[in-house]
């Protein structure tokens, strides 16, 4: 199945919600108009991210009314976006929610909180939970946000739920430039490739661009393909939307040719991470 | 050994999208900056004419007395070439009636003087040119605590503050800064025959190698003193670093409501903007 993907590589306002939102609703029509499937936003993409005490100002509701544009869009296109998501709990959490129909399909919350060097975000997030892949038109998708990507446990776990897609929405800021290109855009896609080789599935990284407080965060957003191609490359540092068309069968074309997922026990797994877990207090 | 080397290509594309958003997201679609003929300021005016456009650039030439007039040159050169809007202010009448008035006659207190009456100066002008002031300083200046406090340290944002005097030069020469300009001895210019590398005591070459394996590469004095640095040359080093730690960071206050200015009142700098 052919599926068309926009990469939203936005320079959000940090703090601006009524701003930001108008942005996606522009994005989401453009991208409409080009005929895609999904479009997918980066980490607090309705918010920008160096929130610090702006966290609880601009924390809100899944379902809040200032969406209602959005989700009403959502009849057209599939939506991933990033926000602070108010809780049940009253815990503000960075998450993201993907939008189908009018509906909320899944909300992830990030898992690994940077919290060191430039990094701040345990003072003010609680930390997620669940990572559950979910049914969409095109296939099964599994999100995760900035850090949790330098994690291969956790899009493992997408790949142990059979993820065909996994999302990384992320806020990268650039660092390192020593080589050819940045330290970190080398380290994402040196990533990417692995996983898509080895896990099979397709990798939509999409990062944002423009500057917080002197933070430049990069962009390079981009499709990672099984067969370990890259499909769509946005560029560096500017924002733009980026269109990209994939084909699933892809997946099953790799999964005979390198039948790693047939092979994998997860069982295995499971019961040596419990026993490493019950036996080594180090861990 | 430490490698400095970066790739300019990717830094001067970062520092002009820098400039240009930083400078709209303050409020402003100007900047101004003082420009001394040495390297970094020059090298400040070419990245911030590429950001915001020649007319939207505005260097101020604020010579003393005791100014070498080759600075003045090289400054005015840099204005013809970048083909920017300038204003020339001797401020010698300004220092030298409070100098006498108070009989100063010390050359480190007269410096931070003509330094201060300059960030004045500059951001009286840039209030009548609505623009934003662009800060010259270097990651080395800043480091070694190099620069006037609320002198020519005071500034909207600091474009070049992460690069070291040495990255200075070669991104200097990436944009086309007057090879003059970058050839030259780096000078606070405070007086006459004044130079940074013999105030500081050695050449920037040995000061960022130093400082980059200590800072950056979190290196230890003793693992850098086996590398075969000079023992003075490292000590000296660490000890500026901690001894102007303060004007690196927002002064203490005394805390006792539960949301206090500079620690826990914690509004990024750049919001809703």
């Amino acid at each position: 199945m052919k599926v068309k993907f926009a990469l939203a590589q936005i320079n959000p306002v940090l703090g601006d919600l009524e701003k930001n939102i108008k942005k996606h609703e522009e994005f989401i029509e453009r991208a409409i108009q080009n005929g895609a499937d999904v479009i997918v936003f980066p980490e607090l993409s309705i918010t920008g991210y160096k929130l610090n005490d702006l966290t609880q100002e601009v924390a809100i509701k899944p379902y809040d009314a200032l969406l209602s544009k959005i989700f009403s869009l959502s009849k057209k296109i599939d939506i991933s976006l990033g926000f602070v998501e108010r809780g049940d709990d009253e815990i503000p959490y960075n998450s993201a929610m993907y939008i189908e129909n009018g509906r909320i399909k899944n909300i992830y919350r990030k898992i690994y909180l940077p919290t060191h060097g430039m990094f701040q975000e345990l003072r003010f997030f609680g930390k997620g939970k669940i990572l559950r892949v979910f049914n969409t038109k095109y296939g099964r998708v599994g999100t995760v946000i900035c850090r949790d990507f330098f994690h291969p446990s956790l899009v493992f776990l997408a790949y142990a739920q059979k993820a065909d897609f996994v999302f990384a929405m992320s806020n990268m800021p650039l660092r390192g430039l020593e080589g050819e290109k940045p330290g970190i855009q080398h380290m994402v896609e040196y990533a990417a490739y692995t996983y898509a080789n080895f896990f099979s599935q397709f990798i939509v990284f999409v990062n944002r661009v423009g500057f917080e407080d002197g933070m430049g965060f990069y962009g390079g957003s981009f499709i990672e393909t099984p067969s370990g191609k890259v499909a769509g490359f946005s560029g560096i540092l500017t924002e733009n939307l980026t269109f990209a068309e994939v084909d699933t069968e892809e997946i099953f074309l790799r999964r005979q040719a390198f039948p790693l997922l047939r092979e994998e026990d997860f069982n295995l797994i499971n019961s040596n991470l419990n026993r490493i877990l019950s036996e080594d207090r180090n861990v | 050994m430490s490698d400095l080397t970066l790739n300019y290509e990717i830094v001067q594309k970062f520092i002009v999208e820098f400039i240009k958003e930083e400078v709209v997201s303050n409020g402003f679609n100007k900047g101004i900056l003082g420009l001394s003929g040495g390297v970094d300021s020059a090298l400040v005016a070419y990245l911030s004419v590429k950001a915001l456009g020649r007319e939207n650039v505005k260097a101020l030439l604020l010579p003393y007395k005791m100014t070498s007039p080759e600075s003045l040159t090289d400054a005015m050169h840099v204005v013809k070439d970048l083909e920017i809007p300038f204003e020339k202010i001797d401020i010698t009448k300004i220092a030298d009636s409070y100098f006498s008035e108070v009989k100063l006659n010390n050359k480190l207190r007269m410096g931070n003087f003509l330094a201060r009456v300059r960030m004045s100066i500059i951001f009286d002008k840039a209030a009548e040119f609505n623009a934003m002031v662009l800060g010259t300083s270097n990651k080395s200046e800043f480091l070694l605590g190099y620069g006037t406090w609320y002198g020519d340290m005071a500034a909207g944002i600091y474009p070049i503050g992460d690069l070291y005097k040495t990255q200075v030069w070669e991104l200097a020469k990436f944009v086309g800064v007057p090879d003059k300009i970058i050839q030259k001895k780096p000078t606070a210019d405070l007086w006459p025959g004044q130079t940074d590398e013999s105030e500081l005591g050695a050449s920037y070459k040995n000061l960022d190698a130093v400082l980059h394996l200590y800072v950056d590469k979190r290196r230890t004095k003793e693992e850098i003193l086996k590398m075969g640095f000079n023992e003075s040359l490292v000590n000296n080093i660490i000890n500026r670093i901690y001894k102007t730690q303060f004007k690196r960071t927002f002064p203490p206050v005394a805390k006792f409501s539960s949301r206090t200015v500079g620690i826990d009142f914690l509004y990024p700098h750049d919001f809703k903007r």
